[in-house]
């Protein structure tokens, strides 16, 4: 299969500068400036398949914005080279943009003040789609989405959720190859969430759609995405299955007990743990500790038997690791000790 | 040809907009209409105590300063640029724009259009051709067409000055405010510039030109053929500045930073 998305190298440095303190700074800082060159991304290479639904994910800060900034050819890369779909984004901007579709979770593409279908109209314009086929893919994308009787109402009168799935409607609007979504499911609640995880998944299976999406909710990436790329401080510290990531890093279970005496300590609970592979660490409220332990059975009944063996319990909780903490844990521990 | 039907789309949506606050656009229009003729009675009361300035008679100066009005309010309904800055770069407004399959100029230019401006048209051509009935002026079948070309020209010098300071957004952080200077000086241009010392007659004609706007192109009109030469450069100026202005347009672009989010 041939790979939609090429990125080389890629690296775009930000040069800020640094103010001096106080007022005699200020001045200083008049004549002569100190600039410091901050990379935001630095030299990343990944390549994305037609087809592929990639999540990218990162804290705040990390250089996803960025990235994706480059990528849609918003942002001149300082260098490397980026090859989206045969072409160079940002030295064929025009051209290039027609085969992309983009959502700002926080940035509205339609116009505020008039219907949703007028903003359609003009994009349909700006894009050039002829009316056969406007009419035949736009209107199974409003039923798909469910926006059809949305479509005469001023943006400005919709909910965030009526808003997002418009949005979407009109970032599809010329049925492009690659989708670029940022924070698409931001301030959404569960029902539009699914519906436009359905559509996604939807136009993936149709057109073969290739999706790059950004979020903070790893729920989002769970349900659409077989990939997951990570970045940290602007450099690629992870890139692969998502399922590996749980293999690898989430093998582990905690078992969380309340204890009904309150005098239990970690001290007094260590002697249990003895010869078997795993840890204590507190709880989030009084008395309850979290036994970290691998996912074999025997060591699991071991440590339920010999705790509830040595002390009441009140309540016992058997939690699988969540993509959310390994996600965590690699961030905090780094890819290494993972 | 796609940018003319482009824009007649917009325009009409513009209208359709501005339709469906009926009460709104009647009061805006006649509060438009107002202005213009609060400005003619203006014109009219700062003029009527002069007479002659450096050659130029008091209808003259009526007459030059009709003529700018002309560009000037073309100028306003289509190159709303003067908050480019805080609108556009500040609110990353640009990263929509940027990806869109359009020259980023262009649609910034839909999408702030004020067709009310062009009142000023109307206005600019009351107060020329009071002026010109007053001073017996003759007009020959060709110079509509010649007006159009010189007003035309008078735009672009007026938008490129424009859209050369909004450029200056894509380097520098910070809020341009060059831009209510500009207007300042935009307002010379009205003036015949022989009034002015040479050295601001020189930037005025080849640095900032907006003499071109104004006294120029409406020496023409007024048959003052010691500046013919001055008069036909009009379009060629509006065409140069017009193409530079572009240019370091489409290089500020490149250097566009976005809003961090």
């Amino acid at each position: 299969m041939e790979n939609m998305i090429e990125v080389k190298e890629l690296r775009k440095e930000f040069k800020s500068h640094s103010s001096r303190s106080g007022l005699k700074g200020a001045f200083r800082d008049l004549l002569t400036r100190n600039y410091k060159v901050v990379p935001a991304v630095n030299d990343i290479s990944f390549s994305v398949k037609r087809g592929e639904m990639v999540g990218y994910i990162g804290e705040n800060g990390a250089g996803k914005s960025t990235s994706i900034k480059m990528l849609t050819g918003i942002l001149t890369p300082t260098s490397g080279t980026v090859r989206v779909n045969g072409m160079d984004p940002h030295k064929e901007r025009e051209q290039f943009v027609r085969s992309i579709g983009v959502v700002f979770g926080q940035r509205s593409q339609l116009w505020w003040d008039i219907a949703v279908q007028e903003s359609f109209r003009l994009l349909k314009k700006v894009y050039n789609v002829p009316d056969d086929v406007y009419n035949v893919h736009m209107n199974h994308v409003i039923e798909s989405l469910d926006i059809g009787p949305l479509l005469d109402k001023p943006v400005r009168k919709l909910s965030l959720g009526q808003r997002m799935r418009c949005e979407l409607a009109a970032a599809l609007l010329h049925n492009p190859p690659l989708l670029f979504l940022d924070e698409p499911t931001i301030g959404l609640d569960v029902l539009v969430k699914l519906k436009i995880r359905e559509f996604l998944k939807e136009m993936n299976a149709k057109y073969n759609t290739t999706v790059l999406l950004t979020t903070h909710d790893l729920s989002d990436i769970e349900a659409l995405c077989e990939r997951v790329v990570m970045l940290d401080e602007g450099k690629i510290i992870y890139d692969g299955q998502l399922s590996s990531l749980r293999s690898n890093w989430g093998e582990g279970k905690q078992i969380e007990f309340q204890f009904a005496d309150t005098a239990v300590t970690k001290h007094s609970l260590q002697p249990l743990l003895a010869e078997l592979d795993a840890a204590w660490t507190p709880g989030n409220r009084q008395n309850v500790w979290i036994a970290n332990v691998l996912n074999e059975e025997h060591v699991i009944s071991e440590v339920i038997g010999r705790v509830v063996a040595a002390h009441k319990i009140t309540d016992l909780k058997v939690h699988e690791i969540s993509i959310e903490d390994i996600i965590r844990n690699i961030y905090e521990e780094g890819i290494t000790n993972g | 040809m796609k940018y003319v039907q482009l824009f007649f789309q917009y325009a009409a949506q513009y209208m359709k907009t501005r339709l469906t606050y009926r009460t709104d656009m009647v009061v805006e229009i006649f509060s438009d209409l107002m202005s213009q003729a609060v400005n003619f009675v203006f014109i009219l009361l700062v003029f009527g105590h002069t007479t002659m300035i450096s050659g130029w008679s008091r209808e003259e100066i009526i007459f030059i300063y009709g003529f700018f009005l002309v560009p000037f309010a073309i100028f306003g309904a289509f190159f709303n640029i003067w908050d480019f800055n805080d609108r556009y770069i500040v609110k990353g407004e640009m990263d929509r724009i940027l990806t869109r399959p359009i020259h980023s100029l262009f649609q910034i230019v839909l999408e702030r259009m004020e067709l009310e401006s062009l009142f000023g048209v109307i206005t600019g051509i009351a107060v020329m051709l009071y002026a010109g009935s007053l001073l017996d002026l003759s007009m020959a079948w060709y110079d509509p067409f010649i007006f159009v070309l010189l007003v035309l020209g008078g735009t672009l010098v007026y938008a490129s000055i424009f859209v050369l300071i909004a450029s200056i957004s894509f380097w520098s952080d910070s809020p341009t405010s060059i831009m209510p200077m500009m207007y300042n000086i935009g307002n010379y241009g009205r003036y015949p510039v022989n009034i002015y010392n040479n050295v601001i007659r020189f930037v005025l004609t080849w640095i900032l030109p907006f003499a071109f706007v104004g006294v120029y192109p409406a020496a023409y009109f007024l048959g003052r053929e010691d500046w013919y030469t001055y008069a036909f450069l009009t379009p060629v100026v509006g065409l140069v500045f017009f193409t530079f202005s572009i240019f370091m347009w489409n290089v500020g672009v490149t250097k566009y930073r976005g809003a961090g989010n």
